[in-house]
């Protein structure tokens, strides 16, 4: 078996990388798929918690890399699905604790066992993206529609079309909001798309259940009725190649839109 | 009576939405922004370096036309793939042929002039270097001498032309070059140091 390895980054923090990683590989590993997720923000770790694995991590890569344990050992299956695994992050040390080298190693070693090995990219431009970048062949850039979260984007297609291993990477866009979409004070989806001038991979929307599938540590594909779980499977799957059509978020709700279209007809009637 | 209350509701709603659409919403705002912003960032020209840019066009431009010099607007657009530099001068009124003519020979004039003083200069170096060379051999007395021709020389050669330090000039921002010779840089000339070798 020879795994792919898709590493999940930013540049600008807090725009949801973390959140699609646990979201994405639950929703390879419940279509069937042997899933292992990395945490590479070394000192903020976070992906535990979101997965709701937080009590059961014994080690971390740190100590795979130092050898304190065999890979296999900090592997954390899932509660719920045994085939999805996370290595954690170590929380007590900092991102120069592990290289680039180290981190190939460990994704090369992987990709044996594993069909998806998802690495959650810490943000910034810095070493710990580096160290991220450094086993994968795919990225996924996870961007919101605001402008400094786009520029911060486009700066990270730049690194990553500059690296050789990188074949291919295609844009997150998270937290899309239809209303302000529709009242043009939002970038809308084609307006992104268009200036980073890069394939989408999906479109999230804005949803309050992230927030409370994150305080029960359970991502948000578990629940098939929201509109962003479903979101994130319809991501899974184009990952891994079927072709699913996106989500459109504004269509369904543009009463504006109807409004205006039946104004129209009747002036053409008056004349 | 009722189609008067209508079309009148009608036309305020229209006029409301047109309204809304004339008016540059904020995302517009934020994408034209965005495009200006990542085009910097692309392409590392920064704000000082395309109103450098502009300057030096409206220096050439001068030659043949007359025009609002600060109203010249200089832009960077991407359309699609292709990024283009969008330039827009009022223009008062081209110049005529002779204006044109004279404007071009007093251009030329002034490269020959310069060129001229650019070889001079050259000479002179080479020259130096070999007095400098004899100077090991010769008296003290002479060296001095000589040190004293080159400075008056140089002197002369101020006045012709502005740039008292051709280095610095041509250099603009790479001063680094000037006090190493481990940094390589295109326009560097050659210090003593290095042309001897
Ligand atoms: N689609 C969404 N709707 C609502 N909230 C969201 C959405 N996506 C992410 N969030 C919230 O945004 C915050 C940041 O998300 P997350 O931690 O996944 O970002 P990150 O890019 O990993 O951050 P960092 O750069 O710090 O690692 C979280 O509080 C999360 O709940
Ligand atoms: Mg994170």
């Amino acid at each position: 078996m020879s795994g792919r390895v898709i590493v999940i980054t930013s540049g600008k923090g807090g725009v949801g990388k973390t959140t699609a990683s646990a979201n994405i590989g639950t929703a390879l590993a419940k279509a069937g798929n042997k899933v292992v997720m990395i945490d590479t923000d070394i000192g903020l770790r976070n992906l535990d918690l979101l997965l709701g694995l937080e009590n059961r991590i014994v080690y971390t890569i740190v100590d795979v890399v130092e050898e304190r344990c065999k890979l296999k050992q900090a592997l954390v299956k899932d509660k719920k699905n045994p085939n999805l695994c996370l290595l954690a992050a170590a929380q007590t040390r900092d991102k120069s604790a592990v290289t680039e080298e180290q981190l190939k190693d460990i994704c090369e070693k992987l990709k044996k066992d594993y069909d998806f090995i998802l690495v959650d990219c810490p943000a910034g431009i810095e070493q710990g993206f580096q160290n991220a970048v450094a086993g994968a062949t795919e990225a996924i850039v996870v961007t919101t529609p605001e402008m400094s979260a786009v520029r911060d984007a486009d700066r990270i297609i730049g690194l990553l079309e500059a690296k050789e291993e990188i074949e291919s990477y295609r844009l997150l866009l998270n937290r899309v909001r239809p209303n302000l979409i529709k009242s043009k004070d939002m970038m809308s989806v084609e307006d992104v798309v268009e200036i980073l001038s890069a394939d989408l991979i999906g479109i999230i929307p804005e949803d309050t259940g992230i927030i409370t599938s994150t305080n029960k540590g359970e991502p948000i594909v578990n629940d098939e009725k929201s509109l962003a779980g479903r979101a994130y499977t319809n991501v899974a799957k184009r990952i891994m190649g079927e072709e699913v059509e996106f989500m459109n978020l504004e269509e369904e709700t543009s009463v504006v839109a109807k409004v205006k279209k039946f104004f129209k007809g009747l002036m053409v009637k008056e004349k | 009576m009722k189609d008067n209350i209508f079309t009148e509701l009608y036309n305020k709603l229209l006029g409301f939405f047109r309204q809304a659409e004339e008016e540059e919403s904020t995302k517009d705002v934020a994408c034209n922004r965005l495009r200006v912003v990542l085009m910097q960032d692309r392409t590392n020209l920064t704000p000082q370096l395309l109103e450098k840019m502009r300057g030096e066009l409206v220096e050439l431009l001068s030659k043949y036309l007359e025009m609002d010099k600060d109203a010249l607007e200089l832009n960077l657009e991407q359309e699609g793939e292709q990024m283009a530099l969008m330039l827009s001068i009022p223009v008062i009124r081209a110049k005529d042929e002779t204006e044109i003519e004279k404007a071009l020979a007093e251009e030329e004039a002034k490269k020959m002039a310069e060129k001229n003083a650019e070889e001079d200069e050259a000479a002179e170096e080479t020259e130096t270097e070999e007095e400098l060379e004899e100077e090991d051999l010769n008296a003290e007395e002479d060296a001095a001498e000589a040190d004293a021709d080159v400075e008056s020389e140089n002197e002369t050669l101020n006045k012709d032309n502005p740039k008292k330090f051709p280095n610095k000039e041509i250099c603009g921002d790479c001063r680094e070059c000037e006090f190493s010779d481990d940094i390589e840089c295109e326009k560097k000339i050659p210090s003593k140091k290095t042309a001897k070798k």
